[in-house]
């Protein structure tokens, strides 16, 4: 793997895994950031990689567990704390929180009632082809997820329409505190989309090169030939599944299995590819220190005010804007209401 | 003001809207069940295919909560999508979709995302069509913030009421009662546009006022003609929209007649009659008789035509109702 490559990626981990245990730090002590979360330390890489990939106009729609993708994919990590501490300079003006995330300006939109999102991406990736962007839309989700049906009506769609669409898959074996043994008899997703004969991959052992390989193809093919993609990645949460502290003392995870995965965790093979103490240094630095001013913005932001004008926007379309400026008056009063007689067809 | 000799019927309106909007706009385009095919959604949807082309108007899959949240991908990306259901009753496997994604989309973002969608429903009221493809949910849509509820009452009202939603930046339920598509009525040529928000007084009158929306306005408009005969007379407004309406121009006319009938096709109990007699009772004007309502039972819709015919109201109950009333309180 090229050197640059390969510090951009570990990057994109280090700033997602940093940002996130600050949060852990942060979160009970001050009781500032009043929100449930769902954090994603352990699962960082599929994120990672895939926003070396990602271009402007690209977008990603993403279930629950979003930090690392709204970081990866080139977010403000300043609007994303905010948003935390309900902010007006929130990424959501402080509406949403962690749960429903989103960024208009980098095209990353979350939500946390499953499987929304990643149906969206389909209609997304349609607008892309209208418009002729040569775009693709990345689709995020996980195991439990994929239990819901709109998840199969989606993916057969974006084959159906041929869309750029890379369903992303990330299989953490747990919905909340269930295994998928509990939920499926078939605990592979990518085996369940088999039979749309949609293009389906399985990216096993949090292995780094075997994904940036594949996302590379891919997502390069995708530009080209407009088809969707279902990617599986079998992944670990290491904490737990929502807010800072761990859930492991309801014992639902076999301890073995958890050393299992933290041995493997990403992060130690990255450091080991880089090879440098300095260069290491050098870039957990710079990320310690956006960190710190990314807190610091949003102490200093003020609390949201506005909400209620929201709900709706209330303006109309530019295309018609000089052409509603003549807009027609007429009362109907003046003519005849003639209802048909009989059927009503 | 404009004048106009040309008769269309409700559903060439409809017709004639989407295409001038997908003239005006590349970014308009329409799919759902059977669009493009056999009845055209009650023919409001013929030639288009041949006129724009299948990238513009395409037929889909069974997969309502899908094509939902594809709409919703498409408006968030700057498209003008129509999605069509041949039946509302379809539309309830969407709740999750309508709820708690495009009705919050424009509030959670802080108004920074839009949602420029229309979701057009037809209601079968009639025929048999029972209880499974006949329900009017437009009470239960209107409940939810950031959602509005369009209901057209005749060909005018259709054409301008559907040019404003697919050019609203809002995600519009654009409800469509089968009994109203051969209507005919005057209808003016070039695209306009009207107010959602803001009612229509349809017809003016001295004795009652009358508040409606969508297939109940016609059945009012039968019942003037017949109270006529008895001198009385009503005004009449067309609420256009189940939610978003505003009040002004109906406590202006109460304070006239100082009575109110609400006419609704729907479920009466916590409806859209509801909310205008619950608005009216808050503004402390002083009626002479209780404001009251025509709706439909709070049951499911029965099949069998006489008890189907029972079920729905007819211009008769309305006169009754107000002539009942306006005798017991003069
Ligand atoms: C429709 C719906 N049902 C239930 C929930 C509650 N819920 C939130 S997260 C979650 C687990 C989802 O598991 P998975 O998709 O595998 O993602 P993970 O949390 O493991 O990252 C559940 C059941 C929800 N948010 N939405």
């Amino acid at each position: 793997m090229q050197k640059s490559k390969l510090l951009k990626i570990y990057k994109n981990f280090l700033k997602i895994r940093l940002c996130q245990e600050k949060i852990i730090d942060k979160y009970h002590p001050e009781d500032k950031m009043k929100c449930p979360m769902h954090l994603c330390i352990g699962q960082e890489l599929m994120p990672s990689v895939l926003g070396y990939y990602l271009k402007k106009n690209d977008s990603i729609f993403s279930h629950h567990r979003s930090h690392g993708y709204f970081l990866a994919n080139k977010g403000s990590m300043k609007e994303m704390i905010s948003e935390f501490y309900g902010k007006e300079t929130g990424t959501n003006g402080g509406l949403a929180g962690s749960q429903e995330l989103s960024c208009t300006k980098t095209n990353f939109y979350s939500g946390t009632i499953l499987s929304g999102a990643f149906a969206m991406a389909v209609g997304d990736a349609f607008a892309k082809i209208s418009k002729k962007q040569n775009n693709i839309s990345v689709a995020v989700i996980g195991d439990g997820g994929m239990e819901e049906g709109i998840t199969f009506e989606a993916i057969n769609l974006a084959h159906l329409m041929k869309l750029p669409v890379l369903f992303v898959c990330e299989n953490n074996m747990y919905s909340t505190h269930t295994n998928i043994k509990e939920r499926s008899r078939t605990s592979l997703v990518s085996d369940r989309v088999k039979g749309f004969r949609i293009k389906t991959i399985l990216v096993k052992n949090q292995n780094l090169y075997k994904l940036d390989h594949i996302l590379n193809k891919t997502i390069n093919n995708m530009r080209k030939n407009k088809e969707p993609v279902f990617l599986e990645i079998l992944t670990y949460r290491f904490n737990g599944h929502v807010g800072p502290e761990g859930d492991d003392h309801f014992n639902y995870r076999p301890k073995k299995e958890i050393n299992y995965w933290k041995h493997r965790d990403p992060l130690v093979k990255l450091e080991k590819l880089i090879n440098s103490q300095k260069i290491i240094k050098e870039i957990k630095n710079d990320i310690i220190k956006e960190i710190t001013s990314s807190f610091n913005f949003a102490e200093k932001s003020k609390l949201a005010k506005k909400w209620e004008q929201f709900n709706f926007n209330n303006g109309y379309s530019k295309a018609v804007k000089s052409f509603y400026k003549k807009r027609i008056f007429f009362s109907s009063k003046q003519e005849d209401h003639k209802p048909s007689s009989g059927k009503p067809y | 003001m404009i004048k106009t000799n040309r008769i269309l019927s409700f559903s060439q309106a409809i017709k004639e809207a989407q295409t001038q909007a997908m003239k005006i706009d590349p970014k308009v385009f329409i799919f759902g069940l059977g669009v493009d095919k056999t009845a055209h959604i009650f023919s409001t949807t013929k030639n288009l295919k041949q006129k724009f082309g299948k990238k513009r108007i395409f037929d889909t899959p069974a997969s309502e909560q899908a094509l939902t949240m594809f709409a919703a991908g498409a408006a968030n990306a700057g498209m003008r999508p129509i999605l069509i259901h041949q039946r509302l009753d379809f539309m309830v496997y969407t709740f999750d979709q309508l709820v708690n994604w495009i009705a919050l989309w424009s509030f959670k973002s802080a108004g920074k995302s839009k949602m420029p969608l229309v979701i057009r429903a037809v209601v079968g009221r009639g025929w048999g069509q029972g209880p499974q493809h006949a329900k009017c949910l437009h009470s239960m849509f209107a409940h939810v913030p950031g959602l509005k509820i369009v209901m057209p009452s005749s060909p005018s009202e259709a054409k301008g009421l559907l040019l404003s939603s697919i050019f609203s930046n809002d995600p519009v339920i654009f409800i469509e009662y089968r009994s109203l598509y051969n209507s005919k009525e005057f209808v003016p040529q070039k695209p306009y546009f009207l107010d959602i928000d803001t009612p229509n007084l349809r017809i003016k009158g001295k004795d009652f006022t009358v508040v409606s929306i969508g297939a109940g306005v016609l059945t009012s408009l039968r019942a003037s003609k017949i109270l006529e005969k008895n001198n009385i007379s009503f005004d009449l407004f067309d609420c256009r929209s189940a939610n978003s309406f505003k009040m002004a121009k109906i406590f202006n006319s109460l304070k006239k007649t100082k009575r109110l009938l609400v006419v609704e096709d729907g479920w009466s109990k916590i409806s859209f009659s509801s909310e205008v007699i619950s608005r009216v009772v808050e503004s402390g004007i002083k009626l002479k008789s209780p404001p009251s309502r025509i709706a439909w039972p709070n049951s499911h819709i029965p099949m069998s035509t006489k008890l189907e015919k029972n079920f729905y109201f007819s211009e008769n109950e309305i006169v009754n109702k107000i002539k009942n009333q306006f005798i017991n309180t003069l």
